[in-house]
């Protein structure tokens, strides 16, 4: 009895599913749109442009050379952001790396930099490529974020001075893929974003313009059932999406896959349930394709672009856009994936990033089928 | 026996607008019941609150022995609706609509081959079956949507003007089927705009601004409604006449179509010569003058105007 009953609901849902497929199927352009644009948008970012401002190749010059001054570069080197490639060389050996392109900053710390420091006000110099200008103003911003942090370890404040940025030609060819290494998580959240929130939102919102809505809720279909077997498809596009960009990354820019593959999956499929669970609610309370396309883009495709961390560093945001990014997935999603990705990271180090994305989908989900009642009023 | 539908002083309102007022009826198992009624009526709300899908606001209403407020699920599996609006994906083939009604409600496999071979089979629809729904012309895709509508034998059915916008051949086929559905002991509730289909229902009621303000078979409607005798006249310089003819004794109902009008009177108090006579005099002359029917179209007049009069 209770078998037949379960038969019958997983019946309604690939009637549901199958439906969908029909329909994509009767709009197959939209799905090798899908399929390419990862593709596409890979291989031109992953080319064409830097956002690397991790991994920053630091050559230091310390004249100071006391205890101070040592472990002011190695606070600022600790996150990783930047990497000391030369040390203890002159001013002109460094600009001269500069040049070559072997470092992309040079910290000038000159002498008598810790007696400053114990008198309250300590100076150093940064110099920048600043070839790719994106790059070099972030780095700018990172660099002068941790020697002010390092500076109130140290017990006095330390100053970025004002550095001249150190213009040189670079070819924008990005040999070593450094930016990839980024730019694949990112762009998979963001890419999810819109295949979740926008498609859900756009096919829901259509079944409400047409009056098929209506027409589905007049059948023993649940709502649940609705959701489920229409989400499913896009559940399926989804992941396939975020393989392709995982393989496209692996092969094209060796974007190594070092850590969990549970926390990969458990994160993408998270992810995906909330944005899909987003898209339903923007299409619940729009009912309208145009209106739907416009929210679910202002809600969730601009900011797991913005705000996410995939293409600005979330700790160079503005304060109140910092706040906002916190309820933002995709940067959770992000950071998992990094985690996965670059560090190698497995469960024990990203469950908080997971337990946010579970929370956002168990919400969304919750907030969207308490407003979608079988009923037109 | 249980009447099939059940309601009771079913009320709806949308904010301080009532779509729906107080209304009653019943209607018995295998009957054919119209629902007629003038654009914004209250005719498709009264639909959505009987299917289980508007809350109503006032009063109740039983669909297939179940109260449609407290337990809609039940209704729904028990009912067809074909909805005013959409039907159809249009996108999608005739078969792959068949296929998805039916497992929606519930039929797979072997069963839902034979109920589609069987509905395609009745419904005439073998030879377009492979075609996407939205090439098919109106009258073939309303025949779409009513075979998916019915397709796992509900004991009821819902139409909501499932004739409009289809021509007056494909409407009679459309008709016979329903009458079909109704031989075998389906209840179809139909709306409609068009008078004549409503001769085919057994009982009809008439909304006119979310009241039902008659609720007879045909012949009752037009012996309460519409009684006297239907005159028909023709003739020139008819419009001024008409104009004063409004209003004389005995006369009940003017209106006037294409070229000529129809002129109900009572034959007590003005005998058929009298009018003609009266006509001639103001002009009309030659005067054709030919005994009618009264339709319903006529039943529906009488009562809009006289709801409209109530208004004034
Ligand atoms: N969801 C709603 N919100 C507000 N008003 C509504 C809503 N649905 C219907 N109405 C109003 O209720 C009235 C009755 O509408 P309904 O659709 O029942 O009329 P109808 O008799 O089916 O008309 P038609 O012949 O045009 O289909 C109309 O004035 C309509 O504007
Ligand atoms: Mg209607």
């Amino acid at each position: 009895m209770a078998s037949t009953r379960v038969n019958h609901r997983v019946g309604r849902i690939l009637a549901m599913a199958g439906k969908e497929v029909l329909h994509i199927r009767r709009d197959i352009r939209t799905l090798y749109l899908a399929l390419a644009m990862p593709v596409v948008m890979l291989v031109l970012f992953g080319f064409g442009i830097s956002f690397d401002v991790d991994h920053l190749e630091l050559a230091v010059v310390d004249q100071d050379r006391t205890d101070l001054s040592r472990e002011l570069v190695r606070q600022v080197t600790a996150s990783q952001e930047f990497v000391v490639v030369q040390d203890g060389t002159s001013p002109d050996e460094a600009v001269g790396a500069l040049r070559k392109g072997t470092a992309m900053s040079v910290l000038l710390i000159k002498k008598g930099f810790a007696e400053d420091v114990k008198r309250g006000g300590a100076q150093v110099q940064l110099l920048v490529d600043g070839a790719d200008g994106n790059s070099a103003t972030q780095a700018l911003a990172k660099a002068q974020a941790l020697v002010e942090m390092a500076g109130r370890k140290l017990g006095g404040p330390v100053r970025v001075a004002a550095p001249p940025l150190e213009a040189r030609v670079r070819t924008l060819f990005n040999p070593d893929a450094r930016s990839a290494m980024f730019l694949v998580p990112g762009l998979a959240a963001y890419l999810l974003a819109i295949v979740a929130v926008l498609i859900t939102a756009l096919t829901v919102a259509r079944e409400w313009e047409r009056g098929s809505m209506e027409q589905l809720f007049a059948t023993p279909v649940g709502r649940l059932e609705i959701v489920v077997g229409k989400l499913l498809p896009y559940l399926g596009i989804g992941l396939l999406q975020v393989l392709l960009v995982l393989t496209v990354g692996a092969w094209v820019f060796d974007v190594p896959v070092r850590g969990s593959l549970v926390a990969l999956s458990l994160g993408s499929v998270l992810f995906l349930v909330g944005m899909l669970g987003q898209g339903l609610l923007i299409s619940v309370v729009t009912r309208n394709q145009v209106v739907a396309t416009q929210v679910a883009t202002m809600t969730s495709v601009l900011p797991s672009m913005l705000l996410s961390g995939f293409i600005f560093p979330i700790e160079n945001l503005p304060t109140p856009l910092k706040l906002i990014s916190t309820l933002i997935p995709a940067r959770y999603y992000v950071a998992t994936l990094r985690g996965v990705l670059l560090r190698g990271n497995g469960l024990d180090v990203l469950w908080p990033q997971l337990v946010a994305l579970a929370l956002f989908a168990a919400l969304m989900l919750v907030v969207a089928t308490r407003r979608f009642q079988r009923r037109l009023d | 026996m249980t009447p099939a539908i059940e309601v009771q002083h079913l009320t709806r309102r949308f904010g301080s607008f009532t779509a729906v007022d107080d209304v009653s009826f019943e209607v018995g198992t295998g009957e054919i019941f119209g629902y007629l009624g003038a654009n914004g009526a209250g005719k498709s709300t009264t639909i959505r609150m009987l299917c289980g899908l508007l809350k109503p606001t006032g009063g109740g209403a039983r669909v297939a022995g179940f109260d449609v407020d407290k337990e809609p699920e039940r209704v729904k599996a028990g009912i067809g609706y074909m909805s005013q609006k959409f039907s159809l994906y249009l996108d999608l083939s005739v078969r792959a609509n068949l296929e998805f009604f039916a497992s929606a409600y519930g039929a797979y496999g072997r069963e839902l081959e034979t109920r589609i071979g069987e509905m395609v089979e009745r419904m005439q629809l073998g030879a377009v079956q492979d075609e996407v729904t939205g090439a098919l012309p109106g009258g073939l895709q309303q025949r779409v949507a009513l075979a998916s509508a019915v397709l796992h034998r509900p004991r009821i059915v819902f139409l909501d003007e499932p004739t409009a916008g289809v021509d007056p051949i494909q409407r009679r086929s459309f008709w016979e089927l329903i009458r079909y559905l109704a031989s075998r002991g389906t209840t179809v509730f139909v709306t409609t705009h068009y008078m004549d289909e409503a001769e085919n229902c057994a009982r009809i009621g008439i909304m006119v601004d979310g009241k039902l303000v008659a609720l007879d078979t045909p012949a009752g409607l037009k012996r309460t409604h519409a009684p006297g005798r239907v005159l028909e006249v023709r003739g020139p310089r008819l419009a001024p006449a008409l104009d004063s003819l409004r209003g004389m004794a005995g006369v009940l109902d003017v209106s006037r179509f294409g070229s000529g009008a129809t002129v109900r009177v009572d034959p007590e108090r003005l005998p058929a010569e009298a009018l003609a006579d009266w006509l001639r005099a103001r002009g009309v002359d030659p005067l054709e003058l030919e005994d009618s029917a009264p339709t319903l179209d006529d039943v529906f007049l009488a009562l809009t105007a006289r709801a409209q009069r109530g208004d004034d």
